[in-house]
């Protein structure tokens, strides 16, 4: 290889690992932040049919039991996409889930009727 | 200040895990490991130029290329698109629900380009457009006594109508239907009117050009599944079924003008979609908002944001495929940069193929389960229909696991890697007589599979769209 060769192949080569340790890095930032396993129950709380605070993020492992709480000002049907559970809500009601993650992947719970989303439920292998 | 953006939400119930950084790391590892080993031991005389052309028995081949067994085929496609239409309009205004938005998006979309690879052009009997075409034409001929006469097909325009509405048909998909404002994405309604315009725009330009004509360079259905076919071993030569050399055929493809761009917007729209909702996301919902707080609606803010978006990933993929070019360009013994241009373009054609793979797989896994249960029982999504007994059918997410869908995602990326590279040096010991010069000419190919593939491994694991 001459030199000019040599030098396009190590650009690559840096290239690689650079994009590479930034995403490394970056994962590992992000796997200390997201922990909802403790145990505690998660209350999304739904106000003019929207949830305050945004959509909710909630991570568990595959086995682990799903809970959470539907406070909602609004009457509605909430829908667990994917593990295909719904429960009504009524209007200053509120609904729980307790569910065992059985299916990995991510996942959208929705006010069905209003096709607003809620929840995304990330499940990790 | 900040909006409420509407999230995207049609089809899928369910999205990928993003792949893990372990995994991330090994597929780049191997993917640059795989290329140094590439450098070195490699091939000095063109292998895939010939197609070393066999052909399949005579009476199979008469068979299947038979006039009955066209028209059944052409009546089938026809069945299929004028079916989707019709529940597109007349259907469930839920997407998951109405047959059209999964048979035209996920169905035919994706299924085509697989098997297109596995079995050749299947998509060209089914064609419903065509077999309108030809019926029609062969009725003129009939009455006229002569074959209806076309406009000359402007050369140099080539495959670019054909790439312009395969950015059409994605940006449909993913941009104008991720953005009704609520969270519902493409409505069936819609599609079901884009396909009815798709159609008598399509009818209009076989009449002006020629039903062959158009299939080649415009129709973009034809053209796009037709590239995918080209990676395969089975084709049709004069009227004959045969078997060549897998991969040989697409070595010229490229030759009709505008092909890269074609190739090109296949990857650029598969990125897109893949980095709407992870790696874009922050930059798309910042332009959004600017956007929305000059006084645009929010629909339109989030459509105009998207579109910038999805036409930035067509330059960028754009860009890297001329740098790569000109790279070339510069070795001493190189052919002249047009030449480059487009006899290079066919290399891409794996890498789109792997990204469809990666982007794609889980998706129509899953929602073909759904085509083949409730949708084809409940085509129109009354909860009334159960035409098969199928109608409470559902999709068994369980189906396949996280681990499963990272292999193939990064296993797909790595062989189309390969292939891409595979194909660019070989086209390179075509071009350079020098064989030296040739390999040289490779780092700057190198360098753009490079680029490719650990983009899609980047995507893959911020997560998919």
């Amino acid at each position: 290889m001459n030199s000019n060769t040599t030098r396009v192949v190590a650009g690559i080569a840096v290239i690689v690992v650079a994009v590479v340790l930034l995403v490394v890095l970056k994962k590992d930032d992000s796997s200390k932040t997201t922990s909802n396993t403790g145990g505690k129950v998660t209350t999304i709380v739904i106000k003019h049919g929207k949830p305050v605070g945004g959509i909710a993020d909630l991570t568990y492992n595959k086995g682990e039991q799903v809970r959470f709480k539907v406070d909602s000002d609004v009457s509605d049907e909430v829908h667990m996409h994917g593990y295909d559970i719904m429960k009504d809500v009524k209007a200053g009601g509120s609904v729980s889930f307790d569910f065992p993650a059985t299916i990995e992947g991510v996942f959208e719970a929705e006010l069905e009727g209003r096709k607003e989303q809620i929840l995304e439920l990330t499940v990790n292998p | 200040m900040s909006f409420f953006l509407p999230v995207a939400h049609a089809l899928v119930a369910r999205k990928d895990l993003p792949i893990p950084a372990w995994l991330f790391a090994w597929g780049a590892s191997i993917v640059l490991i795989i290329s140094f080993f590439a450098l070195s031991a490699a091939w000095r005389k063109p292998r895939f130029e010939g197609e070393r052309w066999r052909p399949l028995g005579k009476d199979l081949s008469a068979t299947l290329l038979s006039t009955p067994v066209q028209v059944l085929c052409g009546a089938i496609g026809v069945f299929f698109l004028g079916f989707s239409i019709y529940a597109g309009l007349k259907g469930t205004e839920a997407p998951d629900r109405n047959f059209a938005l999964t048979f035209l998006f996920v169905t035919a979309w994706l299924g085509f380009p697989l098997f297109s690879v596995i079995f050749g052009d299947v998509f060209r009997p089914f064609n419903p457009w065509r077999a309108v075409a030809r019926v029609v034409g062969g009725a003129f001929t009939l009455i006229a006594g002569q074959p209806p006469a076309h406009l000359k097909y402007p050369q140099r325009l080539g495959r670019w109508p054909a790439a312009i509405t395969l950015l059409a048909v994605v940006w449909l998909e993913v941009v104008y239907g991720a953005s009704g404002g609520v969270a519902v994405g493409l409505s069936p309604h819609a599609a079901g009117m884009a396909a009815l315009i798709y159609t008598l725009y399509t009818l209009v330009m076989m009449t002006l050009f020629g039903v062959e004509r158009w299939c080649q360079t415009g129709e973009v259905f034809s053209v796009y599944f037709g590239m995918f076919s080209q990676l395969g071993a089975f084709g049709v030569q004069d009227g004959r079924l045969g078997r060549r050399l897998p991969l040989s055929a697409s070595t010229h493809w490229a030759t009709v003008p505008g092909s890269a761009a074609v190739v090109i917007a296949s990857i650029a729209s598969t990125s897109f979609d893949g980095a709407q909702d992870g790696a874009f996301k922050d930059a798309i919902v910042k332009t959004f908002e600017w956007l929305a707080e000059t006084g645009l609606s929010l629909t339109t803010s989030l459509r105009l944001a998207d579109t910038i978006f999805m036409a930035l990933c067509f330059l960028g993929v754009g860009l890297v495929y001329l740098i790569g070019v000109r790279g070339m360009a510069t070795v001493r013994g190189a052919p002249p940069i047009e030449k480059l241009r487009t006899g290079f373009a066919h290399t891409l054609i794996p890498i789109a193929f792997a990204y469809l793979v990666a982007h794609y797989f889980s998706l129509f896994v899953f929602q073909e389960q759904a085509q083949f249960t409730y949708l084809l029982s409940d085509p129109l999504g009354t909860a009334t229909t159960d035409l098969f007994g199928t109608a409470s059918g559902g999709i068994n997410f369980k189906l396949l696991s996280a681990n499963a869908i990272w292999y193939v995602q990064v296993g797909a990326l790595v062989i189309g890697h390969v292939v891409g590279l595979t194909l660019a040096h070989d086209r390179a010991t075509a071009y350079w007589g020098d064989y030296k010069q040739a390999a040289r000419s490779q780092y700057w190919m190198l360098a753009v599979m490079v680029a490719f593939t650990c983009f899609g491994l980047y995507l893959l694991s911020v997560g998919n769209g």
